[in-house]
């Protein structure tokens, strides 16, 4: 994080240090520690004499993606308000190098509003003569509407690579921005107003919604619910444009309630309905935010407690006013900075002090960030560290400013479970202990052996990957098959039913649209990660087998390996170069790729 | 009382009597013998050593009006004038209730008398939460604070502990339903990938780094032991998958079908396992809006997966010894809403399938008029499914106790 930090607010910062020299800290361990064993539920600031280079550590991997060792000394040799000012405190902090998103361009005229189906797309076709920006062809034509129903499929297709482009542009915010805060909170609000572009559609509804967490991700909760509730991605997601006066669909007041405020058995069916009532008519023109007062009931309602004419924003009010609200937030990010535990007088003393300070989330994670609970034992090193923050950090550590693109970053993630945009449901990533199964577990490493030793020649990019399915019918159209023959499978009912219909034949269209997908979207580079361990062991000094493995402990785990893990690990490095002593050439690279990849493999690597 | 013979015999007929033991890779056949072998040393769950429960999850409150249709009623017209299916277009199965047209594969399965239906089925006081609804559905405990899955307290009250892999759970994460105090279950969702890469040498020396462990860190001692089992189960599931060849079509849709036949090649390999946990994921069946078609699509598959699975193994020589149970976690309320789907509601049926179930229906049917707040009235305790299947099936006595209840069951299984 400090690369980018202000420069001479820097410089300011590291004179004013002079207690304590980086490397006597650094030999502190806290496990060592017996002090922050007693340190658990004390919300008072971490004093500066108790301040070292391991809970610098532990800082910049919570409120950030962790940083190499140099970095995190140049942390250490701050103060630790200051340290956690310069965090929390990130808008001072230029961010302009950082690009914006390089859109493709795959929406054409003629396609907003998007159809909610195919079977809908179909029908407006039918209806209108054309569809999607596609005309209808002429009547007594074999397959009339295949091309909007080509044009269908692409739009699916489009807008899932365009999303995964938007995914590895978000991951190099995160490993390149000097104000990681500001990216690990967003992340944060993503995985709690969980939006999929998978219901969506539209990976601009995504963009615009990952921009407005971002503007007000270290804001007021007021200003992310009511931003967040007249969101379109949002309400497309959570179907509030079919929310009407005459039929209010429960969804957006039931999601807003139970898990975007204020947790579930603090308010009853009713008040689910009311709430709904009051979201009526709140809808989008495709990428903007609409009042619609034809649907919107303007009746009176009663709302926990309140009673009159209630809107939407008067409910966001009155769930702001509930102590509760300030008590299931507060807990939500203590467990996503702190620990997965919280203790009720934490959880009420974090709740009372954000609600009095009219929500705002700087001061609370200034205080979270700051407490000797955040450094207390059972909050250090205890926390699975989700995908990806496992994947971007492990770059970050290894020096890398940039997200290698082989193996592929959502391909990665999403295989341990988490892919940006595409949180599972509206309550989003469940985190913790629920990221670890046994195949995950593995998958954690292997990933790391794709990282070390990337396949080139063989890699197949996701972004131009088509089904089984879609790639046999390519191949039948190939060898000269007619449409019907081609798409033909199985005996399954499900698979009788794809040229049911005379008029289009479905999974040709989707074999259609990929293709087009494919030329219509920017090919995502693809480069290896660009590493030099033998220069990072040389650059450290690290010129035996030990020390070595002392570097790579250091530098990766937040916590100390077992002793014999340690001497298992340095055997290892020792028989691969047939020597204790260190010595650069082709053999010392890969031998140190193989031992990172086994660290990056233990358990006590997936904590953080 | 245990019933070795059986599962001895079972073991020499699914070893050699099918043949299926000599055409399988080296390393297969030996970890299967060395689990048959530990599966005799161990307890199983009383009187059906061979059984295997497969539970399936329809996540998302299926609309259960929709799927076995009351064309008989006509409230459920007047409720959803737009979205109820015509009496026509019914699959019929008695006077008055029938399946929904896509599903053909369930019209199979009930005219070969192997899929049961249960009515009505719900709690009291129920939730229309989708997270608490399907939390009470995964305890067995609705209202309750129960912390443990329904079918991980069956596996601590009838399984050997020192067994492994009694409990498989495909998906990207465990469910709650399977949470056992004893008993780690095996979760994975790509076999293929479910392996450590590298040399043989990195394998070795990462097998020793992930050895379960005692220390102060208490993540740290459930990443070790979860790595621990991974790297014990990994070989054997791959290969048992990568070796599965089938001629069963498990219809479109991917998910639910390709996750059936990844069970159907471990029940093929004689994994130990007694209790496989399949979810329909993603929240599919959440139909609020625009429902008819994608409905129609999500049956359709579900149908020709469940259909698919059956025939497998019944094809395996195994049809006996399965049995499935499929829920959701609530029905969708009676009337359709303003934007042709369903809202969340509360009873809907269940089913049963397998060859060794009595096909028909069971439970009362709610009524359509008669209703609460809008929303169906159970008439089934989903418990007493639940009793059927642990205590009916797997043939254990401490039935009341798992269910914290007693329930009385259906006569499903003769």
């Amino acid at each position: 994080m400090i690369r980018g930090l202000h420069r001479p607010l820097f410089i300011a910062l590291l004179s004013s240090f002079c207690a304590f020299t980086i490397a006597a800290n650094a030999r502190m361990a806290p496990a060592a520690d017996a002090a922050a064993d007693g340190w658990a539920g004390d919300l008072s600031p971490i004093a500066a004499s108790d301040w070292n280079y391991e809970r610098a550590a532990h800082l910049i991997e919570r409120a950030g993606f962790g940083a190499t060792p140099e970095e995190i000394a140049r942390v250490a040799a701050m103060t630790p308000e200051l340290a956690v000012n310069s965090l929390v405190n990130y808008e001072t902090i230029d961010a302009s190098a950082l690009k914006p998103f390089d859109e493709s361009g795959i929406w054409d005229p003629g396609m907003d509003p998007f159809p909610p189906s195919r079977a809908e797309a179909v029908r407006r076709a039918r209806e209108h003569g054309e569809g999607l920006g596609e005309k209808v062809l002429a009547p007594g034509t074999q397959r009339r509407l295949q091309p909007v129903v080509d044009k269908f499929f692409y739009s699916l297709t489009a807008n899932n690579i365009e999303t995964q482009r938007l995914g590895l542009w978000w991951a190099n915010r995160m490993i390149a921005s000097p104000r990681p805060l500001e990216e690990k909170l967003t992340l944060f609000w993503h995985g709690h107003f969980a939006t999929g572009q998978n219901k969506v559609r539209d990976y601009r509804m995504m963009l615009q919604q990952n921009r407005m967490l971002r503007a007000n991700a270290s804001g007021t909760l007021r200003d992310l619910l009511v931003g967040i509730l007249k969101d379109p991605g949002m309400l497309v997601y959570l179907d509030n444009g079919e929310n009407v006066k005459s039929h209010p669909n429960e969804n957006f007041g039931r999601e807003l309630l139970e898990l975007f405020s204020m947790g579930v058995g603090n308010y009853s069916e009713r008040d689910v309905r009311e709430a709904a009532r009051a979201f009526t008519g709140w809808t989008n023109d495709v990428l903007t935010y609409k009042f619609d007062t034809e649907q919107h009931d303007f009746g009176e309602k009663t709302f926990l407690g309140r009673t009159g004419p209630l809107n939407g924003e008067d409910i966001i009010d009155t769930i702001l006013a509930q102590p509760v609200t300030g008590e299931y937030m507060a807990g939500k990010l203590y467990r996503y900075f702190v620990r997965d535990e919280i203790s009720s007088d934490v959880k009420a003393d974090l709740g009372r002090s954000f609600r009095a300070s009219g929500y705002q989330i700087k001061p609370l994670m200034r205080r979270m960030l700051l407490s000797k609970d955040f450094y207390s034992t059972p909050s250090v090193a205890t926390q699975i560290k989700s995908p990806v923050h496992l994947v971007v950090s492990t770059y970050k550590k290894m020096g890398l400013r940039e997200i290698p693109t082989i193996p592929d970053f959502g391909r990665m993630t999403g295989g341990l479970g988490q892919t940006l945009f595409e949180p599972p449901n509206v309550a989003g990533w469940a985190g913790g202990r629920t990221w670890i199964t046994p195949a995950t577990l593995l998958q954690r490493g292997n990933l790391f052996r794709d990282v070390m030793f990337p396949d080139v020649k063989s890699f197949r990019p996701p972004d131009r990957a088509m089904s089984a399915t879609d790639t046999r019918v390519g191949e039948r159209l190939a060898q000269g098959m007619n449409i019907t023959e081609a798409t033909r499978e199985g005996d399954a009912e499900s698979n009788k039913m794809v040229d049911r219909d005379e008029d289009y034949n479905t999974r040709y269209g989707g074999y259609a649209g990929n293709l087009l997908a494919f030329k219509r979207t920017k090919l995502i580079p693809r480069q290896p990660a660009g590493i030099n361990l033998t220069a990072m062991v040389t650059a450290a000094g690290a010129d035996t087998a030990d020390k070595v493995v002392d570097h790579f402990a250091r530098r990766f785990l937040s916590v100390p390996l077992a002793e014999k893990d340690r001497a298992l690990l340095v055997g290892f490095l020792r028989d691969k170069l047939g020597s204790s002593t260190v010595k650069p050439g082709d053999v010392l690279e890969s031998s140190l790729r193989e031992l990172l990849y086994l660290v990056l493999s233990t358990p006590e690597y997936q904590l953080g | 009382m245990r019933c070795q013979c059986t599962r001895r015999d079972f073991i020499a007929r699914g070893m050699y009597g099918l043949g299926l033991g000599a055409g399988l890779p080296f390393i297969l056949n030996r970890t299967s013998a060395a689990l048959a072998a530990q599966a005799l040393a161990g307890t199983s769950i009383e009187k059906h050593s061979n059984r295997i429960l497969v539970v399936i999850e329809l996540s998302g409150g299926n609309d259960g009006l929709n799927t076995v249709v009351p064309f008989g009623d006509a409230a459920y017209y007047h409720a959803r004038p737009k979205l109820g299916i015509p009496e026509r277009d019914v699959i019929k199965i008695t006077d008055g209730f029938g399946f929904h047209p896509s599903m053909v594969g369930f019209e199979r399965l009930y005219k070969d008398g192997n899929l049961a239906v249960v009515h009505g089925c719900g709690y009291d006081h129920p939730s229309l939460s989708h997270f608490s609804s399907m939390g009470f559905w995964h305890t067995g405990v609705p209202n309750g604070g129960e912390s443990l899955g329904w079918l991980g307290r069956v596996a601590d009250e009838t399984l050997d502990p020192k067994q492994r892999n009694l409990i498989v759970n495909l998906g990207t994460s465990q469910s709650l339903a399977v949470r056992s105090r004893q008993h780690s279950p095996l979760v994975f969702d790509d076999p293929a990938r479910f392996r450590r890469e590298g040399t043989d040498t990195e394998k070795q020396a990462l097998a020793e780094l992930s050895q379960s462990r005692t220390t102060p860190n208490a993540t740290l001692d459930f990443l070790a032991s979860t790595a621990h089992n991974a790297t014990e189960s990994s070989d054997f599931v791959r290969q048992a998958s990568s070796a599965y060849r089938t001629p069963v079509d498990y219809g479109q849709g991917g998910g639910l079908g390709g996750n059936l036949q990844r069970v159907a090649a471990l029940i093929a390999a004689e994994m130990p396992t007694r209790l496989y946990y399949v979810t329909y994921q993603g929240n599919n069946f959440d139909t609020h809006v625009q429902q008819a078609d994608l409905h129609s699509r999500l049956l359709m598959y579900t149908a020709d997966a469940v259909r698919g699975f059956i025939d497998d193994v019944k094809r395996l020589g195994r049809g006996d010894d399965v049995a499935v149970m499929i829920f959701t976690e609530f029905g969708r309320r009676v009337e359709e809403n303003g934007s042709l789907g369903t809202d969340h509601g509360t009873a809907t049926p269940m089913f049963i399938v397998g060859k060794g179930v009595k096909g028909g229906l069971y439970g009362r049917p709610p009524s359509l008029t008669d209703l609460d707040d809008g929303n169906l009235k159970m008439t089934t305790d989903f418990r007493r499914v639940y009793a059927t299947m642990i205590d009916g099936w797997l043939g254990c006595s401490q039935t009341s106790m798992i269910l914290k209840g007693q329930f009385e069951t259906f006569k499903v299984f003769a």
